[in-house]
């Protein structure tokens, strides 16, 4: 998988190519607009990460120019504005998703993997996380064998952090995920339903899945501890 | 009528002064017409007293006494011309004296002598005991070879009385009359003049840091007035640069601060993810990411403020049910009210329609129950209330928590501005949720207020104007 960044601060495009490396795909950095859209001209990317503000042609012009050429290849747009005018003209443009600074990098990898993925994949009706299993389908949880109720609250919680299994996710994605925008800025309430979860789920089991990864947020695993 | 009003001191003014002019005026007439009446009549007087000296008193020693008396009698006949003619010997006892005039005017008998001196001619007002007045002009005669007479001639002061009488009178009703027609013109005047003033105050009065760019109404008439609405046009625009150039830094150093933010988050996320680094380091790394975080949602929040002062709250502006969207809300909350062990009751029954935003006044919900529950200690109530009151739709979240002291009031809803320090310095506290509240509900058009006491609780009240109950079928829109 080959993934260009257009980003004209060397150092957020330093800090995403890294992680994004350490993730096992390929990256291209281009730093300004000509060169991006040059790139993205010349080779077949499955991924552009594209910063709004750069110099030469700006990040809309480029959007745009790849877009008239190709309608498949997902575009994720990072921006320092989040006006809401200007989150609603790309998508027209025909950006795929959007980010804003600053954003935890465990969000950018979510949102990767989830363009790469494209429609459906590995959503089969059950996901099992050692014995926990979750019915996406008729909503049931049970661990070890023994039925959990879970509020539908707890459920989404649930649900968010099964999809992206072994994978961090901040506080600030549980809340836009499982809540709603409005509810930014209050993540202490992330905690309560984790810890309510975590009594249903974890409490009664001496192996537990939902970890702290402190400073970054919560994953669900059932890897060992290190 | 406000007494301290422009027109009103202008119109008070302007009666003051008619009142002093014409009163000097009016004084000034008074007394020259009387003094020119008077000695016109008295130079009449002295002019027929020097006659019947010249002509009469002369030829004295030659005519006898008793000649020059039929002779006056003859020529003069003072009676019957309301006259008074007197002459006198050098001695004070009377030669001739006219008998009371045909209008019994005055009463010859009764005017008095003439104090002795020597000036030949001289005049005089005299005041007969019954109040009547006489003007008598004098003449000393001197005879050929023999004593003087005193020639006495007079009138009554009566028709000129009666004139300067009448002259009084036009004054004293004329001049309050004038009075009240011109400082009832002078108010008119005034008012005219001054309602653009009016104007000008009504506009004034509804620009706030809000809406900056709006400017007063401007009179194109070249006078005072046209001035000074043009600079206190000039002083809004430099208002309102300074307001737009301070909004501007804190959105520019807010924007400029997310891209080091971005860099030092992900790379620190990089570090935790490379898995290469001892326990205790990941902690350490761990800490300085909540902060950062911390301080990435302090931008967020600034830049939202900022946002908001620029006008830019609303993505969208519908008609929807307050109430339906409070209880919704709270609903998604209700769990960390439950988790410190407080009752949340709530009265959100009947819908309310404003018009708004709803991630905006989503948020306000989010902010104020969040505060009341953070603020609140176990085993206490929240309270949540959407009704309508004279007119507008209230939100009302009221708790039994510690309270805010009456000093702090006023400002819980500045920026940055923290009751307790130490106690909401635990998680989220920025100082920035009720001042976020208070932009989007000034943006909303409407406000919010706080009622508190320490130790028994805080009541948040946000009132909105109600939507226009006028487009039923849009209320769908809102579910």
């Amino acid at each position: 998988m080959r993934i260009l960044v257009v980003e004209d601060e060397r150092k957020v495009a330093d800090m995403v190519s890294r992680g994004l490396r350490a993730e096992r795909y390929a990256v291209d950095i281009a730093e300004n607009g000509d060169t991006g859209w040059a790139m993205a001209h010349t080779y077949d990317y499955d991924l552009v990460i594209l910063d709004l503000r750069l110099p030469g042609i700006d990040g809309k012009e480029v959007l745009r120019r790849i877009r008239a050429r190709d309608a498949r290849t997902p575009i994720l747009v990072l921006t320092a504005r989040d006006a809401m005018d200007s989150k609603v003209d790309t998508f027209e443009a025909g950006a795929d998703d959007y980010l804003t600074k600053p954003f935890a990098f465990a969000e950018l990898v979510v949102r990767v993997k989830a363009l790469l993925r494209r429609g459906p994949a590995n959503q089969s009706n059950v996901v099992r996380i050692g014995d926990l299993e979750i019915d996406r389908l008729t909503q049931q949880v049970s661990r070890a064998g023994q039925r959990i109720d879970l509020t539908p609250k707890e459920h989404a919680l649930l649900d968010y952090l099964a999809t992206h299994r072994g994978r961090v996710l901040s506080r600030t994605m549980i809340v836009e995920h499982v809540w709603d925008q409005s509810f930014e800025g209050l993540t202490n309430i992330v905690d309560v339903y984790v810890r309510h979860l975590r009594a249903k789920i974890d409490d009664p089991f001496p192996v537990k899945l939902i970890r702290t990864v402190r400073g970054t947020g919560y994953r669900i695993t059932d890897e060992p501890a290190q | 009528m406000n007494t301290s009003s422009i027109r009103f001191r202008l119109a008070a003014w302007h009666a003051v002064l008619l009142t002093a002019v014409f009163t000097v005026l009016g004084t000034l007439l008074y007394f020259s017409v009387r003094q020119y009446l008077d000695n016109t009549i008295l130079e009449t007087q002295a002019k027929r007293a020097r006659q019947i000296a010249e002509t009469l008193l002369v030829d004295v020693p030659k005519t006898g006494e008793a000649y020059v008396v039929s002779e006056i009698k003859s020529l003069y006949s003072p009676e019957l011309s309301d006259r008074f003619i007197r002459v006198s010997r050098s001695d004070g006892s009377v030669l001739y004296v006219s008998g009371p005039p045909a209008d019994q005017s005055f009463d010859p008998s009764r005017v008095p002598h003439l104090e002795p001196g020597n000036a030949a001619e001289s005049s005089r007002l005299e005041r007969i005991d019954d109040g009547r007045s006489l003007l008598v002009a004098a003449f000393r005669a001197a005879t050929a070879g023999g004593a003087p007479y005193l020639v006495e001639v007079g009138t009554s002061a009566e028709p000129v009385d009666r004139f300067t009488r009448h002259l009084l009178t036009l004054l004293a009703l004329g001049i309050p009359l004038v009075l009240g027609v011109a400082a009832a013109g002078g108010y008119i005047v005034a008012r005219k003049a001054l309602s653009p003033v009016d104007k000008l105050a009504k506009k004034a009065e509804i620009i706030t840091q809000h809406n900056l760019s709006e400017r007063l109404p401007v009179t194109s008439t070249g006078d005072e007035l046209e001035r000074l609405s043009v600079s206190l046009n000039h002083m809004i625009t430099r208002l309102d640069d300074a307001f737009s150039n301070s909004k501007r830094f804190v959105a520019d150093a807010s924007h400029e601060l997310r891209t080091p933010l971005t860099v030092i988050q992900g790379e620190l996320e990089n570090l935790v993810a490379e898995g290469q680094l001892a326990a205790e380091m990941k902690d350490r790394i761990g800490g300085i990411l909540e902060d950062v975080e911390r301080l990435g949602r302090i931008v967020q929040k600034l830049l939202a403020l900022s946002r908001l002062d620029a006008g830019e709250a609303q993505e969208e502006w519908i008609r929807l049910d307050l109430a339906a969207l409070a209880a919704a809300t709270s609903d998604q909350m209700l769990l960390l009210a439950e988790d410190r062990n407080i009752k949340v009751t709530r009265d959100t029954d009947n819908p309310v329609f404003v018009m708004g935003d709803r991630a905006r006044l989503k948020q306000v919900v989010v902010n104020l129950l969040d505060n009341a529950i953070k603020y609140t200690d176990p085993g206490g109530s929240v309270r949540l209330r959407v009704h309508e009151s004279s007119g507008r739709g209230m939100l009302e979240i009221a708790d039994t928590g510690v309270g805010i002291p009456p000093d702090a009031v006023p400002l819980v809803f500045e920026r940055f501005y923290r009751v307790d320090r130490d106690r909401s310095h635990e998680e989220n506290g920025a100082g920035l949720g009720l001042a976020i509240v208070k932009s989007i509900s000034v943006a909303h058009g409407g406000r919010v207020d706080v009622e508190s006491a320490v130790g028994s609780g805080s009541r948040f009240i946000v009132s909105l104007p109600l939507a226009p109950s006028k487009h039923p079928l849009r209320q769908n829109e809102s579910r």
